[in-house]
C-alpha cells in the first residue's frame, strides 16, 4: 500500500488529534488497559502514523530497552506495509529517536534535562512525544500539569502517554476513564481504552476533543497483529 | 594428568573492557599458588599481570591476546583462558569458547552490563557454555550490584540470581554475605587471603533472609528435592541447594551471580568455590564430532580415555621455539611420541613435545587425556583442525569466524623491513583468522584487514616489535559493496570462429536482485539448448563477474542470476566459452539492472557521562550517523546508533576531546547498506581515475 493510503486509510484518522496540533494548539492522549493487552503496539502504530506524515517522535520508554522498542517499531511497520524501499525505510526511522529508562532512573527533572539537551543542540526536535510506561499511581495531576508546562515549553505539540488499569480498582471517571488517571482524565484531549470482550479486543474512545465521530465510538484490534482496524 | 573427569574444570573469563578480568585472573593464580606475588595491570612496579605476557598488553593495559594457565583449588583442576574484552580481538574469545566447558562473565559493578558483554554472552549462547557471572569492582563510586543484576535479565535475558549481597558498598565495601549458608564472609590478611566467617550483620539479616527465599523459590524449580524441602520449610541442607544450582546453571537456565572486588581482594574465593560447585566437568557437556567416514555423520565424544584419541586444535602461537599449537582433547590419551592424523590433510603428525601453558612459561608433559588443554610443539595445522588416533577418522565443528571490516594499505619504510613484514603476516594470519592480507594486484599495495582500528594498530605496532617492520600505513579502506536494485535480461552470444578450433556459447535469461543472500544461480533451461556439462561454466562465468563491480571495483553481491535460453555449437563450445559467454552477458545486463553501491553500517554504542549526551549525538549525526536511541543509566548514558565505517576513522580521537576522555565506544558491523548519492559519485569518479592512470 504506498504512504499515502497508508496515512488516509488509517483508522486513527478519525481521532482528528494530530489536526489541531498542527493548528498551534498543544493535545494530550492516552491509552489505558491492564497489563500486557496492547498499550504498546497501539502508542507504536500512533508513533507511526505520524512518523509516516513527517513528523518527527521521540518515543520515551520507561523500563525497556531500546532493542526491544526498535523491534516493537520494525515488526508492526512490517505488517501496515508491504514492501518499504530501503529509502523510505531509512527516512521513516530517522524521524524517529528512542529514549529508555529504568524505572527507579526516571523522573521529569530527568525527562526535561535530556529533552533540552536534544532539543537545544539541535540534535533532534520532536513533534510528538511517546511516553510508554510513565507511573500514574505515584504521580498526580500536579506532575502532569508540570509536564503538560514543559512540553509547551519545548515546543512539542502531541504527548501520547500509556496506563495500566487495574482490575482490582473499579473506580472511573465519569467518562469511564479508570484508576489511576480518573481524576486527571480532563487533562487528557484523548483517552482510548483497550477492552477485551467476548474474544474480541476492541478499542473505545472515551474521551475526544476534537474527534470526527462520538465518544463512546469503537475501534477493533485485530489480536493477531495487534493493527487497529474500523469496527 | 587426571583421569577423574569430575574435577577437572575448563573454564574462560570474558567481558566488556576493563570489567578486571585479568586482574580477577591474577588473583585466582595467586590463592591458588601459582604466583607468589600479585602484579596489578598498570601497576607501579612495572611487571604487569601474570597473564598480559605480551609487552603491548602491558603497556596499554589491555589483554591482546588470550593466554592460557591451571590451578588447582581444593582438589579441582581447573584450566583457565582469559580472554580480550575489545570487539577487535573476538577472534580470541570464539576460540577459547569452543574448548571450554563453562565461563565467569566480569562486569563492573558502576558500568553492567555494555556493548562487549552483550557480544561475549551472545558468543557464549552460541556455544552453549555455562556460565557464572562475576560483578566486580563493588569498590567503586557508584557500585550498584543488584542494577547490574537486573541488567543481565533484561539486557541479556539471563536468568539471573545474586547467590551473595556485598557487605557496604564502595569505600564501605568490606565482605559478603553467602546467601546459601547465610554466612557473612571477611578477607583478612595483606591480600584477602584468610577467610573469616561470622554472623551475618544485624542490620542486613532481614534482607538476607528474604533474598534467600527468593533464591530458594527460583532455584527450586531445578530440584524436586529442594521445592520439598522448601515446601516443607526448616532447615535446608546447603547441599541441595548447590546441587539445584548446578542443574540450573549446566541445563543454561540459570546464571548465579556473585560479588566482589578483585582489585581488593575480596569474594574471589568463593568464586573459585563456585566454578567447582556450578561450572560443568568434560563429562558434563556434550560435545559432538563428524564421522568423516561415515558421511559426516554426526557421533558424541565419549570423554573416555581409553577411547580413540580426538582432539581439537583452537590456537596456533608462533615462537621463537617453532609453532605452538594449543589442543583441547575429547576423548582418548596423548603421549609424547604418539603419531597422530589431521583429519583435514589426512597428514601423519609425530608429537615430540607437550607441554601445559602457564601465561608464557610452559611445563613439559609426558602425556594429556579428556578434558585436557595443553600445547603441542612442531604440529604444522591449521587454527581448528582436528586430529585424531589410527582407527578414527573425525572432525569437531570448526569455529565462527567472523568477516573482518576493516583495511589498510601498509608499506614497508625500506626493503628489509619488506623482508621482516612478510615472515610477520605470514606468521599473524595463520594465528589469528580474521586478519587477513592480500596484494592488490593493481596497485601493488599491501592490504591488511581486521575487525577494527585497535586490531589492526596492534599488529602494525608487533611487526615493528617483533619482526623489526616498520611500516607506513596508509588510508583505512572500506569494504564496499555493489548490488543490483532492477532487473535486466541478457542474451550474449560469446563466438571465436575464424578457423581452426573457435569458441561458442549463447547464454540469455535476466539478472535481477535478491533480499538476502549473495549469490544464486537458476538454471531454467529446457530442451538441452545448453549441454548440461556447460550449465556449471555459466554458473561459473557469473560468479567470476561478481568479483567486482563496475561502478566502484567493489564486490558484487545479492544477484539471482536466471538463464533461461542459450545456444552451444556442436565444436566450438567448450567449459572457457561459456564461462566467457556468461561473463559477457553478465557486464551487458549490469549496468541496466541499476546497480548501486553499499556502504558497511556499524552499530556504534557510546556510553559516558549524560552531560555530553548531547555532545555525542551530535558527533555521530554530523558522521551520517542515525541515532537509534540512548539509554539512561542514572549518571551515564549509553548512545546507540548506526554509522557508515567510512565515516567512523579517528573517530575515537573526537570522542575522547568531546568527553574529557570519559565516554568509550564499540562498534560492530550491523548491515550493508546503500550510499548516498554524493558518495557514491565520489567513489565512481575515484574509481575511473584510478582505471585511467593505469
Amino acid at each position: 500500500m504506498a504512504k499515502e493510503d497508508l496515512i488516509s486509510a488509517n483508522p486513527l484518522r478519525v481521532l482528528g488529534l494530530d489536526n489541531k496540533a498542527e493548528e498551534g494548539t498543544q493535545s494530550l492522549g492516552l491509552v489505558m488497559a491492564r497489563a500486557g493487552l496492547g498499550k504498546t503496539a497501539i502508542l507504536v502504530q500512533i508513533a507511526l502514523d505520524s512518523m509516516l506524515r513527517g513528523n518527527r517522535v521521540l518515543h520515551v520508554a520507561i523500563g525497556e530497552t531500546i532493542d526491544k522498542t526498535r523491534e516493537r517499531y520494525d515488526d508492526i511497520l512490517s505488517k501496515m506495509v508491504d514492501e518499504l524501499s530501503d529509502e523510505e525505510a531509512t527516512d521513516i526511522s530517522r524521524r524517529r529517536m528512542i529514549m529508555t529508562f529504568k524505572e527507579q532512573v526516571f523522573s521529569r527533572g530527568m525527562l526535561e534535562e535530556r529533552l533540552k539537551d536534544l532539543i537545544e543542540q539541535d540534535v533532534f526536535k520532536p513533534d510528538c512525544l511517546v511516553i510508554d510506561g510513565y507511573d500514574f499511581d505515584g504521580n498526580g495531576r500536579k506532575h502532569m500539569e508540570e509536564l503538560k508546562e514543559l512540553m509547551a515549553e519545548l515546543g512539542i505539540a502531541v504527548i501520547w502517554f500509556s496506563a495500566v488499569s487495574h482490575r482490582e480498582d473499579p473506580r472511573t471517571s465519569a467518562d469511564g476513564v479508570p484508576a489511576p488517571c480518573h481524576t486527571i482524565d480532563d487533562l487528557f484531549e484523548v483517552v482510548l481504552l483497550i477492552n477485551p470482550q467476548d474474544n474480541v479486543m476492541k478499542l473505545d474512545i472515551l474521551r475526544c476533543a476534537y474527534c470526527e465521530v462520538e465518544p463512546g465510538t469503537t475501534l477493533l484490534l485485530d489480536p493477531s497483529t495487534m493493527l487497529i482496524k474500523k469496527s | 594428568m587426571t583421569t577423574d573427569l569430575s574435577n577437572v574444570r575448563n573454564i574462560g573469563i570474558s567481558a566488556h573492557i576493563d570489567s578486571g578480568k585479568t586482574t580477577l585472573t591474577e588473583r585466582i593464580l595467586f590463592y591458588t599458588n601459582r604466583i607468589h606475588a600479585i602484579h596489578e595491570v598498570r601497576g607501579k612496579d612495572g611487571v604487569g599481570a601474570k597473564m598480559d605476557s605480551m609487552e603491548l598488553e602491558k603497556e596499554r593495559g589491555i589483554t591482546i591476546q588470550s593466554a592460557a594457565t591451571y590451578a588447582s583449588w581444593k582438589g579441582n583442576d581447573i584450566n583457565i583462558i582469559d580472554t580480550p574484552g575489545h570487539v577487535d580481538f573476538t577472534i580470541e574469545v570464539e576460540r577459547a569458547l569452543r574448548v571450554l566447558d563453562g565461563a565467569i562473565l566480569v562486569l563492573c559493578s558502576v558500568g553492567g552490563v555494555q556493548s562487549q558483554s552483550i557480544t561475549v554472552s551472545r558468543q557464549m549462547a552460541r556455544y552453549k557454555v555455562p556460565r557464572i557471572a562475576f560483578i566486580n569492582k563493588c569498590d567503586r563510586t557508584g557500585a550498584n550490584p543488584q542494577r547490574v543484576t537486573d541488567q543481565l535479565r533484561e539486557k541479556l535475558d539471563l536468568n539471573a540470581h545474586m547467590m551473595q549481597m556485598p557487605i557496604g558498598l564502595e569505600n564501605d565495601f568490606d565482605g559478603i554475605v553467602d546467601l546459601v549458608t547465610m554466612k557473612a564472609i571477611y578477607f583478612d590478611g595483606d591480600s584477602g587471603e584468610a577467610l573469616r566467617e561470622e554472623e551475618i550483620p544485624a542490620d542486613m539479616a532481614a534482607e538476607a533472609a528474604e533474598r534467600r527465599e527468593a533464591l530458594l523459590e527460583e532455584i527450586s524449580m531445578f530440584s524436586e528435592e529442594l521445592m520439598e524441602a522448601v515446601l516443607e520449610g526448616g532447615d535446608i541442607d546447603p547441599a541441595l541447594i548447590y546441587d539445584a544450582v548446578r542443574a540450573g546453571t549446566l541445563s543454561l537456565e540459570f546464571t548465579p551471580v556473585f560479588v566482589g572486588s578483585a582489585y581488593k581482594n575480596k569474594g574471589i574465593q568463593p568464586l573459585l568455590d563456585a566454578v567447582s560447585a556450578y561450572l560443568p566437568c568434560p563429562t558434563d557437556v556434550v560435545n559432538h564430532a563428524l564421522d568423516l567416514e561415515n558421511d559426516e555423520k554426526e557421533f558424541e565424544v565419549t570423554n573416555d580415555a581409553d577411547d580413540t584419541l580426538i582432539m581439537l586444535a583452537f590456537k596456533l602461537e608462533d615462537g621463537r621455539y617453532g609453532q605452538l599449537t594449543y589442543i583441547r582433547t575429547y576423548q582418548g590419551v596423548l603421549k609424547k611420541g604418539d603419531t597422530v592424523y589431521n583429519s583435514r590433510t589426512g597428514k601423519k603428525v609425530k608429537i615430540g613435545r607437550l607441554v601445559r601453558m602457564h601465561a608464557d612459561e610452559m611445563e613439559e608433559i609426558e602425556s594429556c587425556g579428556p578434558g585436557d588443554i595443553v600445547a603441542l610443539f612442531g604440529v604444522d595445522c591449521a587454527s581448528g583442525d582436528t586430529f585424531c588416533a589410527d582407527g578414527i577418522s573425525a572432525s569437531m565443528s570448526s569455529m565462527h569466524i567472523p568477516e573482518p571490516v576493516i583495511s589498510l594499505a601498509i608499506i614497508p619504510v625500506d626493503n628489509k623491513a619488506q623482508t621482516n613484514m612478510s615472515k610477520a603476516l605470514n606468521r599473524f594470519t595463520k594465528e589469528d583468522p580474521t586478519f587477513r592480507t592480500y596484494v592488490d594486484h593493481e596497485t601493488g599495495e599491501t592490504i591488511v584487514s581486521g575487525m577494527g582500528e585497535l586490531h589492526l594498530e596492534v599488529y602494525i605496532e608487533r611487526m615493528k616489535r617483533e619482526y623489526n617492520a616498520a611500516v607506513e600505513a596508509g588510508a583505512p579502506q572500506v569494504a564496499y559493496r555493489e548490488t543490483i536494485t532492477a532487473q535486466a535480461p541478457f542474451d550474449y552470444t560469446h563466438k571465436k570462429q575464424t578457423g581452426g578450433s573457435g569458441q561458442y556459447g549463447r547464454v540469455a535469461g535476466y539478472l535481477e536482485p535478491m533480499e538476502e543472500g549473495e549469490y544464486e544461480f537458476v538454471d531454467q533451461i529446457v530442451g538441452g539448448v545448453i549441454p548440461r556439462e556447460f550449465i556449471p561454466s555459466c554458473d561459473k562465468g557469473f560468479q567470476k563477474s561478481m568479483a567486482k563491480g563496475s561502478l566502484c571495483g567493489a564486490a558484487i553481491t545479492g544477484v539471482r542470476a536466471v538463464i533461461n535460453d542459450g545456444n552451444s555449437h556442436s565444436v566450438d563450445s567448450s567449459d572457457v566459452a561459456f564461462q566467457l559467454a556468461a561473463q559477457g552477458a553478465f557486464r551487458g545486463a549490469y549496468m541496466k539492472a541499476q546497480p548501486v553501491i553499499m556502504e558497511p553500517i556499524m552499530k556504534v554504542a557510546v556510553e559516558g557521562p549524560s552531560e555530553f549526551q548531547g555532545a555525542v549525538m551530535g558527533s555521530l549525526n554530523q558522521r551520517r550517523g542515525m541515532i537509534i536511541g540512548t539509554m539512561e543509566e542514572g549518571n551515564y548514558t549509553v548512545v546507540e546508533a548506526e554509522v557508515p565505517l567510512s565515516e567512523m576513522f579517528g573517530y575515537s580521537t573526537t570522542l575522547r576531546s568531546l568527553t574529557q576522555g570519559k565516554a568509550e565506544f564499540t562498534m560492530e558491523f550491523a548491515t550493508f547498506k546503500q550510499v548516498p548519492k554524493s558518495v557514491s559519485e565520489e567513489l565512481v569518479k575515484k574509481y575511473l581515475e584510478e582505471k585511467k592512470g593505469e
